[in-house]
């Protein structure tokens, strides 16, 4: 029985689009690392402990009533 | 295991389906998001952060696992194998990352429409660019996946190498 032939190798694309994928998995580690807790200063007990907005942003605009969620 | 032509097809109109309707889901999102960080009006930027983590749960989430569990099937029931392709073994990677981000988002989606659900939060904190940044990256990963199903371009693995010639050897003894 013939041996197969020899893999013909990875193909030029399949590098090229897996240096883009290792690129962009390590910029989203990173992200996540470094910007991840960045979320948690919009959590609602934050943002409203202590924060009175400026009345240019509530004037004129009636806040929301309850039963919106 | 191969699949009848018949339920081929339907498996290949799901796996469409659920796939563009998941790419223009995202479309929207990016929309929201644009108008979330855009519209002077008070209540539409609110209204759009509130929107986002429902919208996220009952059709982001869903049409993800659809497209998943729909493309498992079709690339473990037709010739073209889950790990013998290239193709197939990037849009799995870019399927299960995506999905996997928007499952940690959920969190983020959550925070925002709590934030903005608050009458007394300053409007520049119910603001967020976060979302329309991970939505254009959604949408890029989504469209190269689209591209690679279209265009299958060549290239085997080196274990769908291997099973091409068991197989020419299995029909050509």
């Amino acid at each position: 029985m013939a041996d197969p032939p020899a893999y013909p190798g990875t193909p030029r694309w399949v590098k090229a689009f897996g240096i883009i994928a290792i690129a962009v998995v390590l910029l989203f580690v990173v992200r996540l690392l470094t910007v991840g807790g960045e979320h948690a200063r919009h959590t609602p007990s934050d943002a409203s402990g202590g924060h009175t907005p400026p009345s240019s942003v509530t004037e004129g605009h009636k806040p929301l009533e309850g039963g919106n969620r | 295991m191969t699949m009848t032509p018949r339920l081929r097809k339907f498996a290949l109109t799901a796996h469409l389906i659920s796939s563009v309707g998941w790419l223009g889901a995202v479309f929207v999102f990016l929309d929201l998001a644009v108008v979330g960080l855009t519209s002077q009006d008070a209540q539409t930027v609110r209204g759009a952060y509130l929107v986002m983590e429902p919208a996220a749960r009952f059709v982001l989430i869903p049409l993800a696992f659809a497209s998943l569990l729909t493309g498992l099937v079709q690339s473990l029931g037709t010739t073209w194998g889950l790990f013998r392709h290239y193709w197939v073994v990037f849009k799995l990677l870019i399927n299960v990352f995506a999905t996997t981000v928007l499952l940690m988002y959920m969190q983020t989606f959550r925070s925002m429409a709590g934030v903005a659900a608050d009458p007394s939060t300053d409007l520049g904190v119910v603001r967020n660019a976060s979302p329309s940044l991970h939505a254009v990256l959604a949408l890029l990963l989504l469209l190269v996946a689209a591209v690679l199903g279209v265009y299958k371009p060549r290239g085997v693995t080196r274990y769908g190498w291997r099973k091409q010639h068991e197989l020419r050897r299995v029909l050509v003894p």
